[in-house]
């Protein structure tokens, strides 16, 4: 239950903010100048924000699409990345968005039509090269899409250009618009996983780990390209055992032919993000790992984290090829 | 001033009227402090609760929510409480709103304040106002004392620990004029409980957050055995939140009991967390 939204008064008649207000009919609503009025004042505390996050429909400028940082993307040329929303309702621990913005409270860029004509404007000047793009890099980009529709807005865009490829990233188990439509190749569901026993004291808010994966089965299932994100990969007593556990059972319960590619990427704050996560949650579990500064990133020593890496990759190449295995580095 | 004690939750009340706040120096016994100070001050004997009278307008609100912060040595995670009587061409006589957004003629900009999850009590917008105002049409709420509190309070304390609560005393239908001192007494006496009410989530808010900042238990124990550097203090402390979630005090103390300099301290701490292997079916 969202109790307040704030919407700034540039798009209170925009027909997607009374779409999304029309959802919220009990929600206090506080019009405002600038979402940056609420969202980036400094003397705010994020985890008291975060048990009661705050909805701001806002207005986006620019920089609708970015390129993507390296390290990012998944063996195209060029990678872009767009956010229609800020923050997310998950709270997961080992999440960069702890530590990136002062507030809690959500953000939805309302302007969807802005974002639909720099996405095109990048493909057209890009029809020669492989491009992907991924939605939701300051998000989930689907936790919310009951209440958004954006990846529903967004799909036919991409329908247009089936040599251009689009990941979904998220953690939650939001079928639609995927059921309603016939699977394109060019989408890829791509789903953030861990051992259960792990993520039910990580990945707070979240579905669990066998929700997700019935869902991702029953996608697959309808054709659609499926991504497998096992990132972060996390340390601690029998994690041989949980990861083998997880990975035999995501593999032997999947289509395989629809199973796009899959990445693997190891625990990693950058030293600033760590002391502001730490200062919030000092008592949280995940930092009694044993984690230490390694090339100005808080991390799992270079041979766990090798250990971990070449474990998983190895269990998976059992299933699928060598091609469809990535390293996540950002 | 500076032999205060450190306590668990804290509150600061910034009221403008004596009769405004007779019920909460009542309820919970607030006495006035023993020295001069420049507006009256009160604390109760845990000095977990103090109020200052900051009289009427923005002025008086400002100066006296810094005053008090410094005077009371507030801590950061205290919470500030504003509370009086308001004008308004809304609500009913006697009702009590929070406050949700603040605007004045001053500034272009409103300011957001946060309210308290799942309160019961309904919310307005506030217009502070340095003269009475006898035009209600345009305001939901109007006071003379709530913008300057909060553009205060926001620079000692997140937004999350200040609270701002008006009740209704006037409006087109109730005359300005005829606001009496025992009128504003009963006005507050009759929202008592749900003041109450309001205040014991900041006071779970104030002590949630000491738990969560407090140094870790056996910090200063450590501290007093061997000569820590404030580099050092500051790796030890984090050190010992981690440590102390998967550890025992004794088996720390066990541990680190024959460390000759504070260095193998720490050093001895951090192979702990080093080969620290997490339960996560513990957790």
């Amino acid at each position: 239950m969202i109790e307040t939204i704030y919407v700034e008064d540039a798009i209170q008649n925009h027909p997607k903010t009374k779409f999304i207000l029309n959802k919220f009919k009990k929600s206090r609503i506080i019009s405002i100048n600038k979402y940056g009025e609420i969202f980036n004042k400094r003397n705010q505390n994020f985890r008291i924000q975060k048990a009661n996050p705050c909805l701001i429909l806002a207005h986006k400028k620019d920089n609708f699409v970015l390129p993507a940082p390296e390290g990012f993307g998944l063996g195209s040329s060029k990678n872009f990345y767009f956010s229609h929303m800020y923050n997310c309702i998950y709270d997961c621990r080992y999440c960069f968005l702890q530590g990136m913005y002062s507030s809690a409270n959500y953000i939805i860029f309302v302007n969807f039509e802005d974002f639909d004509i720099s996405i095109e404007k990048i493909i057209e000047n890009n029809l020669d090269s492989k491009v992907t793009f991924f939605s939701g890099y300051d998000c989930d980009s689907l936790a919310l899409e009951n209440v958004t529709g954006f990846a529903k807005h967004i799909l036919p865009i991409f329908r247009k250009y089936p040599q251009i490829e689009i990941e979904f990233r998220t953690k939650s188990i939001q079928k639609e618009p995927f059921l309603s439509v016939k699977p394109m190749p060019n989408v890829i569901l791509a789903y953030s996983l861990m051992p259960e026993l792990m993520s039910n004291s990580l990945d707070n808010k979240a579905p669990s780990i066998s929700k997700r994966i019935r869902v991702i089965s029953e996608l697959a299932s309808k054709g659609w390209k499926i991504g497998l994100r096992f990132d972060p990969l996390i340390h601690g007593k029998n994690w041989k055992k949980l990861y083998q556990e997880l990975l035999e059972n995501i593999y032997k319960n999947i289509s395989l032919d629809c199973l796009h590619s899959v990445s693997f990427g190891t625990l990693r704050f950058p030293k600033r993000m760590f002391k502001d996560i730490f200062k919030l949650y000092p008592n949280e579990p995940l930092f009694t790992s044993p984690l230490s500064l390694n090339n100005k990133m808080i991390s799992y020593d270079i041979e766990i984290e090798e250990e971990m890496t070449s474990y998983c990759k190895n269990l998976s190449l059992r299933y699928i090829n060598e091609d469809q295995i990535f390293k996540c580095s950002i | 001033m500076n032999n205060l004690k450190k306590t668990k939750n804290s509150i600061r009340w910034v009221i403008a009227l004596k009769e405004e706040a007779q019920v909460i120096l009542d309820y919970y016994k607030l006495k006035p402090i023993n020295e001069k100070t420049i507006y009256p001050i009160y604390k109760n004997e845990e000095e977990t609760h103090w109020l200052i009278i900051c009289g009427i307008g923005r002025n008086n609100a400002a100066a006296s929510t810094a005053y008090l912060y410094a005077y009371s040595n507030a801590s950061n995670y205290t919470s500030w409480i504003n509370i009086g009587i308001a004008g308004s061409c809304k609500g009913n006589y006697g009702d009590l709103y929070l406050v949700d957004k603040i605007s004045t003629y001053q500034k272009r900009k409103s300011t957001y304040p946060s309210t308290l999850p799942k309160a019961t009590l309904p919310k307005m917008h506030l217009f502070t106002s340095d003269i009475p105002i006898s035009d209600y049409s345009t305001y939901e709420l109007i006071d003379m004392e709530g913008s300057a509190f909060f553009d205060i309070a926001s620079k000692l304390t997140p937004k999350e620990f200040i609270c701002l609560m008006k009740v209704i005393s006037d409006g087109p239908e109730d005359n300005i004029k005829e606001i009496t001192k025992s009128k504003i007494s009963n006005l507050m006496k009759e929202n008592l409980l749900k003041i109450i009410d309001v205040i014991s989530y900041y006071e779970r808010l104030s002590e949630e957050e000491f738990q969560i900042i407090d140094k870790p238990k056996l910090f200063n124990k450590i501290k007093s055995k061997w000569h820590f550097s404030a580099t050092q203090s500051y790796r030890l402390e984090n050190l010992l939140r981690r440590i102390e979630i998967f550890c025992n005090k004794k088996d720390i103390e066990k541990i680190i009991k024959n460390c000759e300099t504070s260095n193998s301290v720490i050093n001895v701490l951090n192979t702990k967390i080093k080969n620290n292997l997490v339960n996560w079916s513990k957790f």
